[in-house]
């Protein structure tokens, strides 16, 4: 097999975003090395700057509609890719903002954190456009290399230790899987562009099931998904709080990303087949999620359980395989991205003051600080799938999406779930109203945590009231699912 | 079935419904923003109550009766991937709701007005929100959009019994009404959107667009498969069953109201929900699931009649006694509904306003009482006619009111549903009227230790008669009483278009023909039929004039 990379420079514009991240990344790295005397607010500043103009590049390409293939299929830039870049990119944004004023807890490297947390997302750009097995590896295995030093950043915490070793070990683990099911499926069909494996199959050998089931396996990991989820509550706890909600979100997206690749087009005529694997992964995490999420006295640990359950709602979408359930899939990512980084970055700004994640210690937080409060309160309700949020609208339509697949046992353990969710964050919800603080001092929040938490609000009040744009936007990013059956078209009312 | 609708803009030129069920949730919000002074917030709630009762008077007023069509509608497109879109209407069956809802809203206002209460700025900013999704509930007709204000009214009712509710194990109550509710309202949700891929299915088959719809007018149009209807029936019964709530599902109702606020009992005894969501969307949509289940409603009414009226003849608790005596009424409310005739719908419709003067008027009265007495158990007093006569005689009117005296609303909604109950089967009327033997004897019985048993022994406090504030209140709900009572003509002259117009529905069938109904029994007696299709009743049974439907009064 010979290997040629002949592309013009105009192809590589495809990359553009990526490589204008890679340099910035460098020029960051240097101002730190070259300048030691510049404070980690402007380092912040430097790499907020740089992902805020990566992020005007991807709207660029949304908008202009750009879309191609580069190194024989490879890298994939279409409408999907471009979503899910969007998403990787603002919730590195927001990351970073909601890090600048958690960065003084540490003890060395303050200004390499923000290298690190650049890296990982550019991992997670790639992530989003990969497009073959062994990109797929090398794309995840990049961005979780970013992921292993961040989680053990706090030094001289022994829970971020321990979270940092269970991460790695569990990581490494994840990738030896993945590597595994990919020579697997290599060997059965002789290639490993997504495309051209689906020519490949004409019927699952045994083989091929275990090479697939490897490589679900290893992205179950990344997105947390039962029964790969036990690194979830220890890292979650243990790493820095921005870290976690940097986890709990953007590798979790673009690896969606590359299961709706693999899924809803490479192995489309297998539906009859992966459905139950699906149904089953759905229904275990949003059981497991939820029952164990009640027993929780953190409320990092809360979210994580109760991330676990949201996966598989999550789940619920694709165990539809059709495009509905795609859409369904995107646009509950959005909801999620929204009231979980909002939920964080309350978490964040509490620890700030008070320098605790117990549940208990939110009890009075309404005489605390009523926005931290109220805040916490939307986006817990969103994460219930309280109308009018977003989460509500989410539910309905994967809920829609499923139905109209007929998979009603899903429906109802996912409608069980939500039941059982709302118990637990009601009782958080009690705390923070009910409950009489132990020490009445007032919590002040910074400019920039409340701009965070603000943006959260607003996304989920508005994908709650409002959804229309954002759904025709999570429709048109599906158009290489059309395959999948009717589009849903965008009707209106007289 | 098409329901023709008129758009707001053309009957009143603004958008009322919108207006109505706004005003209050932005009200709470200005309350939350802007206001520090104890004194103005109160005020200032007080003014959003009354304005929002005066502009549902107005909506009253402008309503036309006689009329099946769907008034004062608004309509825009929400989620249109999914067929969910805003769209506000009232018609016979839930105009008088908002009213009811805003004058209680104003009595309960009065009722808070001089009580001292920690908390009070999201107190009455849970008031609000309250009142402004239960008139969205009321004035939704898109099935997603009735579904959000559904489940919307549980947050300010959550906080209302776990903040402010005098009893020990309110915490307990309000995670308990909360996790009820939601637990059948979910299932409701699969219902909801069954009926939606039904359209679905429909609109592919005949190439017509929307593909998909929320829209109750849409849903309409299009027949339900027998099989497919039965199973939305039962999804929808749990979400509306755990929500009135209907015998077995009712035990959070009497936790709720012993451990709850006065306010809030007023609120779930007085509005009927969960029995709106029957006539609103179940009778109509699944018109042959109803028919084919109506043993088991109608069953489940008389077992919610007895039930609820041998538990209350044992209570010493006056709050306990009235919440399984609104057990018992609920059960009046379905048994008329399900008797599917037109007196049966038109009685349960009725009675479900009436219950909101009688049962929240006693709720009132019984939250004096306990100002007073410090408890509403018959241990803690007796002879209390000759401290408190005013009160006294409130409680009597009222409670027989609630006990269908004639000459009170009571009377004239639940000889409606006793009519209907015995067109549909002489044996369902034969069991209600049980139902109404069993109230005046709890009811009396009570009474009668209550207000004229000795008095209690030892020291007595002097206890202070009704306040003018009071007074007030009793004397609004009392009017109300009185005049549905004896004059009940304008009120069923607007449900009457409507509660015809679901009749035909019913016998004619999802499909828009006349069905066999095998099922639906037979009245002993055979029934005349008038021209228009349903049973003329006049000529068998003698009823008074003003009950008849307009087109058939002499």
């Amino acid at each position: 097999m010979t290997f040629d990379l002949n592309l013009t420079l105009s192809d590589l514009l495809l990359m553009l975003p990526e490589l204008w991240v890679t340099v910035w990344i460098c020029v960051v790295l240097c101002v730190d090395f070259l300048m030691p005397r510049m404070s980690q607010r402007a380092i912040a500043g430097l790499s907020v700057a740089g992902m805020g103009v990566a992020l005007g590049f991807l709207l660029w390409y949304y908008i202009e509609g750009t879309n191609g293939v580069l190194f024989k299929g490879m890298f994939v830039l279409d409408r999907l890719a471009l979503f899910f870049k969007i998403l990787v990119v603002g919730v590195s944004l927001l990351v970073l903002l909601s890090s600048i004023d958690y960065v003084s807890r540490f003890s060395f490297f303050k200004s390499e954190y923000y290298f690190l947390v650049m890296m990982a997302a550019l991992g997670m750009m790639f992530m989003s456009s990969a497009n073959d097995l062994l990109s797929v590896f090398i794309t995840v295995e990049f961005s979780t290399f970013g992921f292993y030093v961040l989680v053990a950043y706090l030094r001289d915490d022994l829970r971020s230790s321990e979270a940092g070793l269970k991460f790695f070990i569990l990581g490494v683990f994840a990738a030896a899987l993945l590597a595994y099911g990919t020579s697997l499926v290599y060997g059965e069909t002789g290639t490993f562009i997504f495309p051209t494996i689906a020519q490949g199959m004409a019927h699952m050998t045994p083989g091929l099931v275990v090479g697939w089931l490897m490589i679900f396996a290893a992205l179950g990991f990344k997105i947390g998904t039962v029964p790969l989820h036990s690194w979830i509550p220890d890292t979650y706890q243990g790493a820095p709080t921005p870290i976690t909600a940097f986890l709990s979100i953007a590798p979790k997206g673009a690896a969606f990303a590359i299961l709706l690749r693999m899924f809803f087009s490479t192995l489309a005529a297998f539906k009859p087949q992966w459905v139950w694997l699906m149904i089953g992964v759905a229904m275990l995490s949003m059981l497991y999620g939820n029952i164990v999420a009640i027993a929780q006295r953190n409320i990092k640990r809360l979210l994580a359980y109760s991330g676990i359950a949201q996966i598989g709602n999550i789940l619920i979408g694709m165990a539809a395989g059709t495009r509905m359930g795609a859409d369904a899939v995107l646009f509950y990512l959005l909801t999620y991205l929204f009231a979980n980084l909002g939920a964080f970055a309350v978490v964040i700004a509490f620890s700030q003051t008070t320098n605790s994640d117990e549940i208990e210690d939110y009890s009075g937080l309404n005489r605390r600080s009523p926005f931290l409060a109220f805040a916490m309160l939307v986006f817990l309700l969103s994460l219930a799938g309280v109308p009018p949020l977003a989460g509500f609208i989410g539910k309905l339509y994967l809920f829609v999406a499923a139905i109209k697949e007929g998979l009603y046992t899903l429906i109802v353990v996912g409608l069980i779930s939500i039941v059982i969710s709302l118990y637990y964050y009601l009782v958080v919800v009690k705390k923070m109203y009910i409950s009489e603080p132990a020490d009445p001092t007032p919590i002040k929040v910074s400019g920039v945590l409340q701009s965070v938490i603000y943006v959260g609000l607003a996304g989920t009040l508005i994908l709650g009231i409002y959804p229309r744009p954002f759904i025709e936007y999570t429709v048109a990013a599906t158009t290489i699912f059309s395959h999948l059956g009717a589009v849903p078209v965008v009707t209106t009312l007289p | 079935m098409i329901l023709n609708e008129i758009a707001a803009d053309q009957q009143i030129g603004f958008p009322i419904l919108t207006v109505l069920t706004f005003l209050p949730l932005a009200g709470a919000v200005l309350i939350w923003l802007f206001q520090k002074d104890e004194d103005l917030i109160r005020k200032s709630a007080m003014a959003v109550a009354v304005l929002e009762f005066f502009v549902s008077v107005l909506l009253m007023w402008t309503f036309t009766p006689n009329s099946a069509q769907i008034q004062f509608a608004e309509r825009t497109s929400w989620i249109p991937a999914i067929g969910v879109g805003y769209h506000l209407g009232v018609d016979g069956i839930s105009v008088l709701f908002i009213p009811l809802t805003a004058f209680l809203t104003v009595l309960i206002m009065v009722y808070s007005w001089d009580t001292e209460r920690v908390l009070l700025k999201p107190y009455l900013m849970s008031l609000l929100g309250l009142e402004g999704t239960m008139v969205g509930v009321f004035a939704s007709l898109d099935l997603i959009l009735f579904f959000v204000f559904w489940e919307l009214m549980l947050l300010p009712s959550y906080f209302l019994i776990k903040l402010w509710g005098p009893g020990p194990q309110r915490q307990y109550a309000a995670l308990k009404y909360v996790l009820y509710t939601l637990s059948g309202s979910v299932l409701m949700l699969v219902g909801m959107v069954l009926l939606n891929l039904n359209f679905h299915e429909a609109a592919v088959a005949s190439r017509t667009e929307p593909l998909y719809s929320f829209d109750f007018l849409d849903l309409l149009t299009v027949p339900v498969p027998p099989k497919k209807q039965a199973l939305i029936f039962f999804l929808m019964f749990f979400g509306f069953a755990f929500k009135a709530p209907i015998f077995p599902f009712h035990t959070w109702l009497p936790t709720a109201l012993v451990e709850g606020p006065i306010v809030m009992s007023v609120v779930l005894a007085g509005v009927k929900l969960g029995t709106f969501g029957f006539i609103r969307f179940v009778i109509p949509l699944l018109p042959e699931a109803s028919v084919r289940w109506l043993w088991l409603m109608a069953g489940l009414g008389l077992v919610g009649i007895l039930y609820g009226a041998f538990i209350a003849l044992v209570q010493s608790d006056l709050r306990r006694l009235l919440a399984y005596a609104s057990i018992c009424h609920l059960g009046f409310v379905l048994l008329g509904l399900f008797a599917l005739n037109f007196q049966g719908l038109q009685g349960g419709l009725l009675q479900m306003i009436n219950l909101g003067f009688t049962t929240s008027g006693l709720f009132f009265l019984t939250g004096f009482l306990v100002s007073r007495t410090g408890s509403a158990d018959l241990s803690a007093y007796r002879g209390l006619a000759r401290h408190l006569p005013l009160l006294a005689t409130f409680m009597l009117f009222l409670g027989l009111a609630f006990i269908g005296l004639p000459g009170t609303n009571g009377f004239v909604s639940e000889f409606l549903i006793l009519l209907g109950a015995f067109r549909a089967h002489w044996a369902l009327a034969a069991v209600g009227v049980l139902g109404v033997i069993l109230g005046a004897a709890y009811f009396l019985w009570y009474y009668e230790r209550a207000f004229f048993g000795p008095a209690a022994p030892g020291p007595q406090k002097p206890l202070h008669d009704l306040y003018p504030r009071e007074w007030g209140i009793a004397v609004a709900l009392s009017v109300m009483v009185l005049w549905i009572g004896l004059y009940p003509a304008p009120f069923l002259d607007m449900i009457n278009g409507s509660v015809q117009k679901l009749v035909e529905r019913v016998e004619q069938g999802s499909v828009g023909k006349a069905v066999n109904h095998t099922r639906l029994p037979k009245a002993k007696r055979p029934v005349a039929t008038g021209s228009n299709g349903y049973p003329d009743a006049s000529p068998p049974l003698n009823v008074p004039a003003e009950l008849l439907p307009m087109g058939q009064r002499p």
